[in-house]
């Protein structure tokens, strides 16, 4: 566009350049000390003739003026920037220079006074009224602020990054960042002296802030960027955190500290200064009133404390200084808080569960007053930009803040102890603080599913194992019923937590045995074996009584103040159960209370049996229990007390009837109306007592049936007639194998008396002498012959004759042949006893003993058992084989496969036995002909003939 | 308007409820009657009577059985043995179970299609009656068959005139169903 064609050109260039100003000149930056750079040449000029080809143009040009103040402006642009500019001398000088002042910086950096002409330029350039201020300083390349902002950083970057990076890389790890700090201060020092030297005050003075602030700003992005962040971000959340240890009272943490805090004195040989300012929960929540606990609290300062926290503000001055801190440093800053705050409640209260529980208080006052003074200093310290304009009086730190910290902190409190609650209940009773906290942190559903959660996945692994023995699982959900019931009086937890457990006792054959021996157990003696019976269940049961009643109101009350509702977290129709106590979870562990009172008939006949005279204990159990279960479920165990009782009376009118009262001391005798046991005494007339028992109420009993002495037998029946007579419809069934018999032996040497059982006491009346004199040769009995005259079992037999031998009544000459001690042998006869008894037992060099004996007597009572316990279980098999007959006759032969499925349908309470058991039980009977192998394995019923 | 605003919401939980526990009494019937089942079975188990007996089918439910009654002896029965299938009402045992003869029998009181007439099996009926007890009258009906109303008239009158071809026709329809299967 030649400017010859005048009134259209001008016309149109007018509205070029309203609209792109000075495009002309747009590219005319002049490159400092090189080429005296002054714009391309305009259109029909020369380069180099600007000023002079200019002139001839100044008619035409509407920018006439520009021209040579253009010129002068760029010759004072560079002489001002040449001046400004910084020589490219690296770290290695700079870190000569640790303790220089500012002189010596000056003169190795050249900051001498500008020559006039700098002076000058700079002036021009500076001044706020200078003609083309308006015109340069819309462009940015031409405001020699942002000139130097730029060579800053451009300087910056080529000189001391490298050898900052080599610090933070270097082996010397100890104090980086303090040094970093340091050297990054001086730097800015020298950055910063320049210009509040020589650039501010030719500024107008309302630019001065705002231009200072923009280098500042510049300063701080090129240091925050130019240093990898992850590596200054970790060494200043190091230094924080060393420092928070102290200062936030976190334990251990403050020991570990001491040996950096050496160099400030004092401070290591105060340790008593600093228990007495400790913020420790320990020692806290010793102090007796609440006045002064708080004070502790606000006023507490250790020195240590006082030191940690100077260092740690002037450091983190320092750091924000350098531009290090601001937003990114409130963000390290908060990352390390948020750590140590989970710190300090973990090293505060794990492990302490005193109870009243005073954590929650601590917390809360160690988060307003410690934290929180923490928090409001070093954030005053980073500000960040945008906080920076608020007012000095502006709290970055509200106080809902510190509110919101303390709920975290509540929160990190239950989390803890939700982590702990496992260890807590097993110490319950001395834990209950723990649960106080708990209920602090328990309120809002997620919290409480998460606390229900991780803590069935605790027992899980801790206690529903087979290690763990019943009564363990007991006694700690024992613990558990009532940790939750202070946690949820409602049950819902409880309820969520109980039902693993249950479900896993209920799979366990002997919770059953163990919760009724628990009630039943005398609270008097529980010493010596509280580990294998929860003797404290009967204290609950008497205990929990009172309040069972109360506590059954039903509807709402209207005049509980302490009502509360539901928690939010429990169903719509969800009802608190009526049984959440002790001893109702527990009964009520199983579906039916007939499993829970069929033991208990068990247990209570086998104590009502024993030779005692009172059953106070049994009698207090039963009534309380009638409570829960009601009157009718527990009619059978009512039964056989009073059979116990009755019989008593029955006992001594029988006994008056039938002229079997002597004046000898009577000796203990136990019968029953279908059940018995005798007794005798070698010469005298034995002293028979009963028990009579109603057999439709008792637990089957079990018992070796054999032939009591003929003596016995005669007084049976007269006691059995005595009966009749008194009650003529019933009919007494002697259960000899029960019942206790006092013995009393005369030896030729010695008397023995002792209580034993009846077929103890019936072997041994067999060895009777048969004549009053005692004979020459003892009597001589096998197990054999034994077994004929009483109709015993042989292992009952050797039993019987072991236990003797144990007593040393009896000795075994030969195996299995037994001949009555009558002397007790000597020195040498012993010896030539144990040679003998070495041949018999095919185990030489091993002396028989009393104990050995007694072990053998332990074994043969055991092998007695356990025959007698398989006969019970033929007789259940026996029943098993009635249904396999009923299946195969009705449903046709079927295979091994479908007779077990269907046992397992058919059977109450399914079919214990295995595919392999079964199938041995069916050989058996295939090889008695009852049963025969059809095609395909299928088992078909024999037809009787 | 206020009146029926009330009725309406009175009105709807109700019929909620009363469908609730309709429904939950079904369940606890279909429950007790299982139990019943079950402690039938355990009387018969534990205290079987000669020549009956009775199982459950494999079905699962306990609501079917198969039972096996042997002719009694100086019967034309006498020798022989029948199998019947109970069917329980789930209303069981306020109603009677239904009872047929499985094996082809001829018998004065069963018909082809082995239906049965007998009283307590209809409006005689009562939940004192068990398994056991039902098929006692059967294995009894055997040999004192009910002439008075015979569902098989040609059986009723040879019973009383001609035991002989009684006889025969009791043997010659008389097969074992475990043969067919």
């Amino acid at each position: 566009m030649p400017p010859s064609h005048v009134p259209l050109s001008v016309a149109r260039k007018r509205v070029f350049e309203s609209v792109f100003a000075s495009t002309s000149l747009g590219n005319t930056v002049p490159t400092p000390l090189a080429t005296p750079n002054i714009g391309f040449a305009a259109p029909g000029q020369s380069f180099g003739l600007a000023t002079a080809a200019a002139v001839p143009q100044i008619s035409q040009s509407l920018t006439d003026e520009t021209w040579p103040e253009q010129v002068n402006w760029d010759r004072a642009w560079h002489v001002a920037t040449a001046f400004l500019s910084f020589s490219d001398i690296g770290f290695a000088a700079l870190s000569l220079l640790d303790d220089v002042d500012d002189n010596h910086l000056q003169d190795l950096w050249g900051l001498s006074s500008p020559s006039q002409e700098a002076y000058d330029a700079l002036n021009f350039l500076l001044a706020p009224n200078s003609p083309d201020g308006d015109l340069h300083s819309s462009l940015k390349e031409y405001d020699l602020v942002e000139w130097y902002c730029n060579e800053m950083r451009r300087h910056f970057l080529a000189n001391f990054r490298t050898d900052i990076l080599k610090i933070l890389h270097g082996p010397d790890q100890s104090d980086i960042l303090t040094k970093v700090v340091a050297y990054l201060y001086i730097t800015q020092r020298i950055y910063y002296t320049r210009f509040l030297k020589y650039v501010m005050p030719k500024l107008d003075i309302t630019e001065q802030e705002a231009s200072f602030s923009k280098l500042q700003r510049g300063f701080h992005a090129v240091v925050a960027y130019s240093l990898p962040s992850s590596q200054t971000s970790a060494l200043l959340a190091k230094e924080i955190t060393a420092k928070a240890i102290i200062i936030l009272g976190i334990e251990g943490g403050a020991t570990g500290q001491s040996g950096t805090t050496d160099e400030h004195g004092a401070v290591n040989d105060s340790m008593d200064v600093d228990r007495l300012y400790s913020t420790s929960y320990r020692e806290w929540r010793k102090e007796p009133s609440e006045a002064i606990r708080n004070k502790k609290m606000t006023d507490a300062e250790d020195v240590q404390v006082i030191i940690a926290r100077e260092h740690l503000l002037s450091l983190l001055e320092g750091v924000q200084a350098v531009g290090l801190g601001g937003n990114k440093g409130q963000k390290v800053f908060a990352t390390v808080m948020n750590a140590m705050m989970t710190e300090f409640i973990r090293t505060s209260y794990s492990g302490q569960w005193d109870t009243p529980s005073l954590a929650t208080q601590h917390l809360r006052l160690w988060v307003e007053n410690i934290f929180a003074r923490l928090v409001v200093e070093v954030l005053n310290v980073f500000k960040s930009p945008q906080s920076e304009r608020r007012s000095e009086a502006h709290l970055d730190v509200r106080l809902s803040d510190v509110e919101k910290w303390q709920e975290v902190g509540i929160a990190r409190l239950g989390a803890l102890r939700t982590s702990e609650l496992f260890d807590v209940i097993v110490e319950w009773d001395s834990s209950s603080g723990a649960i106080e906290d708990l209920k602090h942190y328990a309120h809002n559903p997620n919290a409480r599913y998460s606390l229900a959660n991780s803590f069935i996945a605790t027992l899980n692994q801790r206690l529903l194992h087979p290690g763990a023995s019943t009564v363990e699982i007991l006694q700690l959900y024992i613990s558990i019923i009532r940790a939750f019931n202070i946690l949820d009086s409602k049950g819902v937890l409880l309820d969520r937590i109980a039902r693993p457990i249950r479900r896993y006792l209920r799979d366990r054959e002997d919770t059953v045995k163990v919760i009724v021996s628990g009630l039943l157990a005398d609270t008097a003696d529980t010493s010596p074996n509280t580990t294998d019976t929860l003797a404290e269940l009967s204290t609950e049961l008497a205990k929990v009584h009172e309040q069972y009643f109360q506590s059954d109101s039903g509807e709402l009350d209207w005049d509980d103040m302490n009502w509360i509702p539901d928690p939010i977290d429990a169903a719509p129709d969800y009802k608190k159960p009526k049984n959440s106590d002790v001893i109702g979870s527990l009964i009520s562990l199983f579906e039916s209370k007939e499993t829970f009172v069929k033991e208990l008939q068990n247990m209570l006949g086998e104590r009502l049996l024993r030779r005692r005279t009172d059953f106070h204990r049994e009698i207090s159990v039963l009534e309380l229990l009638k409570v829960r279960f009601g009157d009718g479920a527990l009619q059978a165990c009512e039964v056989m007390l009073r059979d116990v009782f009755d019989s008593k009376r029955v006992d001594s009118v029988i006994r008056n009837d039938q002229g079997l009262v002597k004046r000898q001391p009577p000796q203990g005798i136990v019968t029953s109306d279908r059940s018995t046991t005798s007794s005798e005494t070698s010469e005298r007339i034995p002293q028979l007592h009963a028990k009579i028992l109603s057999r439709f109420f008792w637990p089957t009993l079990q018992g070796q049936s054999f032939r009591v002495p003929a003596e016995i037998l005669a007084l049976q029946q007269r006691y059995s007639f005595g009966f009749e007579s008194l009650k003529p419809s019933r009919k007494l069934t002697w259960l000899n194998g029960l019942g206790q018999v006092t013995v009393e032996l005369d030896l030729e040497d010695r008397a023995f008396t002792d209580e034993v059982t009846t077929w103890q006491a019936s072997v041994i009346y067999a060895f009777q002498s048969p004549s009053t004199q005692p004979s020459m040769h003892p009597v001589t009995k096998t197990v054999a012959e034994l077994c004929q005259q009483l109709e015993m079992s042989a292992s009952l037999v050797r039993s019987a004759c072991l236990f003797w031998v144990s007593k040393r009544i009896l000795t075994e000459t030969l195996r299995d042949t037994f001949r009555i001690l009558e002397v007790l042998p000597n020195k040498e006869e012993h010896d030539s006893f144990g040679a003998a008894n070495n041949v018999n037992m095919d185990r030489p060099g091993n002396p028989p003993t009393v104990a050995r004996a007694a072990a053998a007597a332990n074994a043969a009572a055991a092998v007695a058992a356990k025959e007698s316990a398989d006969a019970a279980t033929m007789e259940k098999m026996n029943l098993y084989w009635q249904f396999i007959v009923g299946m195969l006759t009705n449903q046709g032969a079927m295979p091994l496969q479908r007779i077990v499925m269907m046992l397992k349908i058919a059977v109450p309470g399914g079919f214990p036995y295995s595919n392999e058991d079964l199938r041995e039980f069916l050989a058996g009977m295939v090889s008695q002909g009852r049963l025969e192998i059809a095609s395909g394995g299928n088992y078909k019923i024999m037809p009787k003939h | 308007m206020d009146y029926m605003m009330e009725d309406a919401q009175n009105a709807a939980p109700e019929a909620h409820e009363t469908a609730k526990l309709g429904a939950s009494t079904q369940r606890s019937d279909k429950q007790s009657v299982t139990k019943r089942l079950q402690s039938e079975l355990m009387q018969l188990m534990l205290s079987p009577s000669p020549g009956i007996s009775a199982f459950p089918n494999a079905d699962g439910n306990l609501l079917s059985w198969t039972a096996t009654i042997s002719g009694p002896s100086e019967t034309p029965y006498e020798n022989l043995t029948f199998k019947l299938s109970f069917a329980f009402p789930n209303n069981y045992p306020y109603s009677p179970p239904s009872v047929l003869f499985k094996t082809p029998i001829y018998h004065p009181n069963v018909d082809f299609a082995g239906r049965i007439c007998l009283d307590i099996l209809k409006d005689k009926w009562s939940a004192v009656y068990n398994v056991q007890s039902v098929l006692l009258s059967l294995q009894s009906l055997l040999g004192e068959p009910n002439n008075a109303s015979p569902l098989n008239g040609q059986a009723a009158e040879l019973w009383d005139n001609n035991p002989q071809e009684f006889r025969r026709l009791v043997l010659a329809r008389h097969r074992s169903v475990d043969d067919d299967e």
